[in-house]
Order: C-alpha cells, then structure tokens, then sequence
C-alpha cells in the first residue's frame, strides 16, 4: 500500500510522553503506523526537519452549530460584512468574524490546525438542526454535549424522586437519540425556573415549581454520566453566570459533584469575588487552589479577549438579565419546548472597561494558576469570551511574559491594579499548549484514536514552522493532514474533506421508553419517533459525515 | 413506522405543507395518490395527493422538447454559465434542496429569495434591530394562560394550531387549558378556532388591520402605564384595552402570536418592532414571550441553510465571489423588473401551486411535475418532493425543531437538491 512519510519533524506527543524528539511518522490508510512494510511504498515524503510536530488541535468548547448560532448570524450582518471567505476553485463562499458560516467556520479551523471541535451546548430538541451545522462545517469531526438539567423530563423524575437507574437509563437514552458524546448541564434548573419567572437560581434554591435544586441536579447527572461509563464528565456551566461573588457558587458546584468527575466549563465567569471599591475582583487564585487539590474536577477558561463578539448561551435567564448591557443592544432570549432555552447578545470586551479588563486578567491568572495542563483546556468558549479565531494570540499571551506584560499595561489601570498577573512568571511550554489542546481534550471525550501520533492514531497531523512569535507560528501551520489527507499547506486549503461525528452508545434499559413515548404524546409537540435520531439519519443530517460510534463501559 | 407489516398505512409522519409541521399524520400509501386518513387538515390531505403521486409521465424538457436529465441539466448549466446575474426564485424546499441550491448559487454568482421573502427579509430585519423575546410551540401548549394574535387568526397560516397548542386536553404545570384566554387583535379574521371546548368565545378587538400600529401603540402605552389620548382608541372603549393590558401584566405566561404576511408590508417592521417593545415590557415583571408564525413552503428551512452556510439571511449576491447581503437591492422580483437580472431558475419541491413569474430572461424550472406554467422555460426539469417520495428534514416555525421526512413511496424523479449539485458539477467541468 502507498504510504506518506513526514521526515525529520520535531514531535511533541505529550499523550505518549514524546517531547520534542525527532522521529519519523509514517501514514497509511489514513493512520500512523510504525514503519511500512513489505509490501508498502512511500508514495509521498515531506521534508519536515526543524519543523514542530503535533496531533490535529481539538477544540472541546465551541459554539459551532445549532438554533442560538443560527440567530447570531441572523442578528449580525454587521459583523459578517468585514470578515469575507472569497470562492475558490475548492472553497465555497462564506462569511463572518463572531458568529461565522459553517463554511468559513470550517475552513479557518482546518487553516489554524484544528482538526475537531465539540458544540457544547447541544438542545436535544435542536438536535437535528445541530448536526446539520456541524455536518456543513468541512474539515473537523465533530461531536456535541445534550444539554439536559431544565428539561421538564428530568425534573419531573427529579420531583418524584425516581432512582438514579430510571435517570441513568433516561440519560443514555437521550445520548443515543441526540448522537452526542457528553452531557451538559446549563445553569442547572434555572432555564426551568425563568419561566416560572424566577430571576435567579442559587445552588440551593429551590425551583419555585418542583422543588428541585441545582445541586440536586448536578449530583444526579454527574453520577448518571459516570455510572453509564460515558468518558466525558458532566460539563457545568455553573449557576450565577457573571455574577459579583459566584466563586463560592462555583466551588460549591464542584462539591455537588461529591468527587465524581464533573467539568466546569467557562469556569473565568464563574471566578468572581466582591473585594474592592467596585464590589468586582479577581478569585482566580481560590479556583485555582480548587482544581489543583481537586483531582476529579477539570475546566476550561472561556477566555475573553478585547473587541467584539456575541455571547450565544443556553442560559436564557443571565442572558435575559445582561440583555441591557448588550453591544450593538439588541438581543433574542428564548424558552424552548419544555427543553432548555437560549439567548443571544452582541457583546464587546473593551480594555479600557474595567469589568472587562479585571475578566481578561481573571482567565489568564486562571490558565497559570492551575498546576495542571491535563485538566484545564484552552478556549474562550467561542464565541462568548472571543472568537476561535483568537486562539493563537491567547497562546502567545500563555507562552510569552514579556508580551503579556506588555499587554498587561496596557489595561484599565483599576484592573491591573487588582490583579497579580504581573506577579505570575509561569510560560507554557509547547509540550504543555499540545496537552491543552491536543492530548488532553481527546482523553478527556474519551477519543482514543485522537489526540496523539502513536501508531494506530489518526493521522490528524500538524506542522508548524518554529516561531519565536508563538501568534504567528500558532496561526497558520505549513501542513495539516486530516485523516491522512494533506488538507491545508501554508495555512491554506488544499483539499476539502468531511470529518465524522463522535457519539457515544452507552447501554441502558429501552424499557424507559414506556415512560417517554407518553410524556412526548401527552406534552410534547412532536412524537417521541421523531425525535430520536437513528445513526442512517444522523449520517443524513451531516450531509454524509460517518458516525464514529464510542461504546461505553458500565460503572454504575 | 408501519402499524404492521401488512399495513399500507405509515403513522407519524410529518407533514412539510406549511410551518407547523404535525408529525402525527397517518398516510396511506397504497393508491395512485397519498391519502392521509388521520390527523390530517385540508391543506395535507389535498397535498399529499396532489404531489404524492407514485408514477409520472413527466420528463425534462429543453425549450418544449423532451430531454433526458443529464441533457437538460447541461442546458441548465450552459445558460448559468453565460449568466452575469441569475436569480433564485421559488426555494420551497427542504434541507436537502437548500443544501443544494446553495452549492449551486454560489457557483453561478446569483442571489436566492424565497417566494415568502418579501416578509421574511422584514422580520429578519426587525431581529437585526432590536432581537426578541420567543416561545416555541410545546411552551405554548404547556404554559400559555393568555394567547394575544396579533392580525392573525394562526389557522389560516397554520390550521391545527388550536388543535394541537391550545385546546389540548392536560398541560403538565397548573393550568387548564380550557381556562386559558384567547384574544384577536384586528378585524376580519376566522375567530371561530378561539372559542374554548366549554364555549366560552375569544375577545375579538375589531378593527380596519392598516391600523394596527396604533393598536399596538396603545398596548404599549397601557402596558407601560402611560397616558392614551382619547376614550375609545379605534372605536373600542379604552376600558376594554385597560382590561387588556392589565390581563397581559397578570398574566403568568402570555403568548404574542403574529405572522410577517398578516401585515400590510410596509408596515410589517413597525408592527414587528412594536411586539417587541411590548413583549419586553411586559418581561419586566411576569413572562411573555412572541410566536412567530413561519416555515410555510420551507422558507425558514431554506433560510436556516442559507444563513449557516454563508453567515447571510438570502437576498445575498454572489455575484462578486463572496456573499454581499443587501435586502432592498437584491430582491428578485425588483431585479428581474429593472432588467439586472439575466436568468431565472425557479427551485420548488413543496410547493405546486405558485407558478414562476413570467419573465423575458431565459428561465429554468425545477418543479414537482403538478405544477401548472404559464410559460413553457428553457429547461424544466421535474422533481420528487420530500416527505413524500424522498427523506428529507424541515424545519418548523420557531426555528428550533426540525422534523425528519419520511419517503413514502417511490419516484422515478430525481430530487430537487441533487439536480442542483448535478447543475453546479456541469458547471465547474464546464468553467475548469
């Protein structure tokens, strides 16, 4: 068989303690492997000595497709008219800076190395519209997390004080009929209570219909997740959202958890104290000493960056409540199908602005505090924080203190004042931005096949030409194969390909079907057989992406 | 999902003949013609039978003469190809076909508009100024206690709305549905849905609908408890709009029902505006929360493609090689009037009924063969529709739940999508 060969590259495998040796990798058939065979020939050698090596990045939080995306294009022409993708001979026409087309979506990962990216906030009942997004967005496999925890389903067991088997088989249920890889809860029961017309939901406030609290909610799921064996722990976007003093929300979150896995997910907006004049600061450091004694906890920073963007969040009740803050000021807040919600809001992060300043800060001190790459991933929750786009600047500000510094001073003065940046000398290393972006996300979703370049891996690959400037070596790669496919040389497209879908089939008892059927029947507007979606129609849904099916080992 | 094996009749179907999307539908697939024997409204059972027809004599056609499909897509191909500015028009179709006629305008340089555009382009605009607050359709069943249409009476854009939203039999919160209060605002309208199963009548506010700005102004005023000049706005008593109003602040979860075609057009973002303004006044201290009413011929599933492929709603050019989106340029019928349009391509595989304009620059059909010309075009081409004769996904009116179509019986014609990408193929081979 025809083998590609990538000679004399500086490998950095983190997933398989390989730092910065150089090696040979081999390709075939769309996999590394260790050395051809026999009957094998190299068909293509690419001279890569001195060149920097890694795994295809994976982005495990991106708001990439569904119905709340869709309205933040919808709602931003302003946004899109600046950031044009031209037709090529290969690429088809899109747009978009914040809230970009699937198109453009897609080309600009693969050209920035990226070569997988997760919807964190996938609505079942979106579900299908979801997968189509991501089945237009070329070049990445994809996968999202269900969102449930203000689904009257749940609740309505939670209130009737069904086992955790009943919710574990209702749980594996719901990743089967979404084809999704993880389960996230969004301000836990809170999407719930708004409609209620509740305004706020603390940990242990009760939702004003069922009686169920957020910390309920977190240990149910938390514990469903990890008995079905699923690889992902529960991803939380914690109560009290941006809120002055939601620190001890968030800790508290980790502890509802009871030493389950549980992933705190855009944990910078949920890493506020109320020292200081303003009643705002910086408690980074006590998220940070959480997570490092922590072992069962991990988070990724939702990092925000200066300049415009949207905020596209399940959590209808902070975004109803930030509407007034929005930039340009208009926003859509909706509650959905007895499901979840949604609200969108344009947002600009100015440096000068000194709640803004003191987040920029927050994030950073947070990406240096914690000790350990493993379990704290880089992403500014795109595009809540910033733009994906924005990731190889972020980890020039993580690899380079002098720049940060620089930028650092360039801050609104109150900020930087109340902030001990400037005290943290801490460089990441490329070893450890390949385990933030690379090895750890793929353990953490449980791909055993990504994330890596041991033989038997997909050959998601990345050469980058080494830069002192990490932004400029960061932003566009010489090479990146897909699957073995050499997909985008010196950071443009060369050949346009569609990832898979991750999913992961977990077993459980079909039986809880007797109680869904009904509930769709009695309150739902569509019937439950339409809201399943089965692997041929997922596969339809993608526009003909493959479904990359995971099982899942019991533990419960 | 056959009843039994031998059964003939397929249940839960979902049904892509306007925005609501019931997927409760039984049809039976054993006749000449799909007849729907349960769930089904007027506008379903006469559709499916109309275009669900298993067998066709229709073929493509180059200027009137038969052709085979690779012929006449090559033909179709050609005339897009010598095109500067061709337009879009029609674009009833699902997911499938939107996919594919976005492949294909970006190839040709053209500019898509959907037959229900000329309002959907205005309520698009109306979320790009200011946004919204809204519900979707099993929030309405389960939690609406008072249900305010605005210049619609909702069953003549979607006929089982109170059927399947309103007079349900349980909610799953405190409510009866019987007990929920049901208001029509503007006259004219087919107010007999409103009644409840007990018969209580709906409250009908009856007024000449080019007024209803100054309704909804009213509204906004009393919600907002500010003054109104006069003691019967548009010959109502203002007692009647005080009731209103403050039945809207009692409320728990009100619903604002309204549909961009209700509206006079050039008041459509006025009307949709003053919505908003009251929906987010009211938010300040209960729930309210808008349903728009759409979807009908695929609009909105055409819509949603365009705009999470390119980033743009349609009217976008591509004329240029990137999308430039400008609404009041780039509507189709203005660009086929003033002659900046050179071709014509006519996309519908949902909708038999409305027939392209009829125009003088060359015109390519890609139509279920049930629909009637006026003209005879350059090329037609005709196609299955989806939900009938091929898979397929719709999507409903609040933008959230797509339903998955089922093919039902068999057609020997292609499907509209892959006849567009068959176009843009020939294309590229053609430009290459």
């Amino acid at each position: 068989m025809s083998v590609i060969k990538l000679t004399g590259g500086r490998v950095i495998d983190p997933a398989n303690g390989v730092d910065d040796q150089v090696r040979d990798l081999y390709i075939r058939d769309g996999r590394l492997i260790a050395a051809p065979d026999a009957n094998d020939r190299i068909s293509a050698e690419y001279n890569i000595s001195g060149r920097i090596v890694m795994s295809g990045a994976i982005d495990m939080h991106s708001h990439i497709g569904g119905g709340k995306v869709n309205i933040a294009r919808e709602m931003l022409p302003e946004d899109h008219r600046g950031d044009p993708v031209e037709r090529t001979e290969l690429t088809r026409s899109s747009c978009g800076h914040a809230a970009p087309g699937t198109l453009a979506a897609g080309y600009r990962y693969a050209e920035m190395g990226y070569t997988a990216a997760f919807e964190p906030a996938l609505l079942p009942v979106n579900a299908r519209q979801a997968h189509m997004e991501m089945g237009d967005t070329p070049m990445l496999d994809t996968g999202g997390y269900a969102m449930l925890g203000s689904d009257d389903f749940l609740l309505r067991m939670l209130a009737a004080k069904e086992d955790q088997q009943a919710i574990n088989d209702y749980v594996a249920w719901t990743l089967h009929a979404t084809q999704t890889v993880g389960i996230k809860v969004v301000n836990p029961g809170a999407i719930s209570a708004f409609k209620f017309n509740q305004r706020k939901l603390d940990l242990d406030e009760q939702n004003a219909f069922y009686g169920i609290t957020p910390r309920e909610i977190v240990k149910v799921l938390s514990r469903a997740v990890h008995d079905l064996g699923v690889a992902k722990p529960l991803h939380v976007h914690a109560s009290n959202l941006g809120v002055p003093g939601n620190v001890d929300t968030t800790l508290g979150t980790m502890d509802a958890a009871e030493g389950l896995p549980v992933h705190l997910t855009h944990i910078q907006f949920h890493s506020y104290g109320t020292e200081g004049e303003r009643k705002f600061s910086s408690a980074a450091a006590r998220i940070a000493e959480a997570i490092n004694q922590k072992k069962n906890v991990s988070a990724d920073v939702g990092q925000i960056l200066f300049g415009q963007t949207v905020t596209a969040s399940g959590d209808n009740m902070v975004q109803y409540r930030n509407a007034g803050h929005g930039s340009p000021k208009k926003s859509v807040i909706m509650d959905i199908e007895c499901d979840a919600g949604c609200g969108v809001v344009p947002f600009k992060y100015k440096d000068q602005n000194f709640v803004n300043a003191l987040q920029w800060a927050i994030g950073l001190e947070i990406f240096l505090m914690v000790d350990d790459p493993w379990r704290i991933f880089l992403t500014t929750d795109h595009p809540n924080g910033a733009p994906f786009t924005t990731y190889p600047h972020l980890i020039k500000l993580l690899m380079d203190r002098s720049f940060r510094n620089a930028m650092l001073d360039t801050i609104n003065p109150d900020a930087r004042a109340m902030s001990n940046l400037a005290g943290l000398d801490r460089e990441y290393s490329l070893y450890e931005i390949a385990i933030m972006t690379r090895a750890g996300p793929a353990k953490l979703i449980g791909l055993a096949d990504r994330g890596h370049l041991a033989p038997g891996a997909a050959a998601d690959i990345v050469v980058y030409k080494e830069d002192a400037d990490r932004e400029r070596m960061f932003e566009k790669p010489e090479l990146v194969f897909k699957d073995g496919e050499l997909v985008v040389r010196d950071g443009r497209i060369v050949k346009v390909v569609r990832g898979g879908t991750h999913a992961v089939k977990p077993e459980f008892d079909i039986g809880i079907e007797k109680k869904i059927k009904p509930y769709f029947e009695r309150f739902h507007s569509v019937r439950m057989n339409n809201f399943k979606i089965s692997d041929d129609e997922l596969c339809e849904c993608g526009g003909g992406s493959k479904l990359i099916a995971h099982a899942c080992r019991k533990r419960g | 999902m056959t009843d039994e094996a031998t059964s003939t009749v397929v249940t839960e179907v979902a049904c892509p003949l306007c925005g609501h999307a019931c997927d409760d539908l039984s049809v039976d697939t054993a006749g000449a013609a799909l007849a729907v024997v349960a769930h089904g409204c007027d506008r379903a059972v006469s559709g499916f039978a109309r275009l669900g027809a298993g067998s066709t004599a229709a073929t493509p056609r180059i200027a009137g003469a038969p052709a085979t499909l690779d012929e006449a897509c090559a033909e179709a191909a050609r005339l897009l190809a010598a095109s500067a500015q061709p337009v879009f028009g029609g674009m009833a179709l699902d997911v499938s076909g939107a996919r594919g006629a976005m492949d294909l305008v970006d190839r040709a340089g053209g500019v898509i508009d959907h037959m229900n555009n000329e309002f959907g382009w205005r309520a698009s605009r109306a979320v790009q100024d200011g946004g919204g607050i809204n519900t979707t359709l099993a929030e309405v069943k389960n939690r609406a206690d008072l249900i305010l249409l605005v210049g619609t009476d909702a069953v003549s854009a979607q006929p089982r709305f109170f059927e399947r939203c309103v007079w349900v039999k349980e909610t799953m919160f405190d409510l009866q549905p019987a007990s929920r209060r049901i208001v029509y605002l503007g006259g004219g309208l087919d107010t007999q849905p409103g009644h409840s199963p007990d018969g209580r009548a709906p409250d009908v506010f009856d007024f000449e609908p080019g007024r209803m700005p100054e309704a909804l102004s009213v509204l906004n005023a009393l919600a907002a408890q500010q003054p109104v000049a006069g003691d019967a706005p548009l010959g109502i008593a203002l007692a009647r709009w005080q009731a209103l109003a403050d039945a809207l602040l009692g409320a728990k979860y009100s619903v604002v029902v309204w549909t961009g075609p209700a509206f006079e057009v050039s008041q459509l973002d006025l009307n949709v505006g003053a919505i908003v303004s009251l929906v987010r006044r009211l938010n300040v201290t209960t729930r309210c929360n808008s349903l728009p009413l759409a979807g009908n011929d695929g609009d909105l599933s055409m819509g949603a493609v365009h705009t999470w492929q390119t980033g743009y709603p349609m009217r976008t050019s591509y004329a240029s090689g990137a999308p430039k989106f400008d609404p009041l340029h780039n509507g189709i019928d203005r660009l086929l009037a003033t002659g900046e349009a050179d071709a014509l391509v006519w996309m519908s595989s949902l909708n038999d009924l409305q027939a392209p304009p009829v125009t003088d620059v060359p015109t390519i059909v890609i139509a279920p063969p049930s629909l009637k010309l006026a003209a005879e075009p350059q090329v037609y081409i005709p196609v299955a529709t989806p939900g009938m004769h091929h898979t397929g996904h719709f999507v409903r009116t609040d933008k959230v739940v797509t339903l998955p179509l089922q093919a039902l019986r068999r057609s020997a014609l292609p499907a509209a999508g892959e006849v567009a990408v068959v176009i843009a193929t020939r294309m590229k081979e053609m430009q290459s």
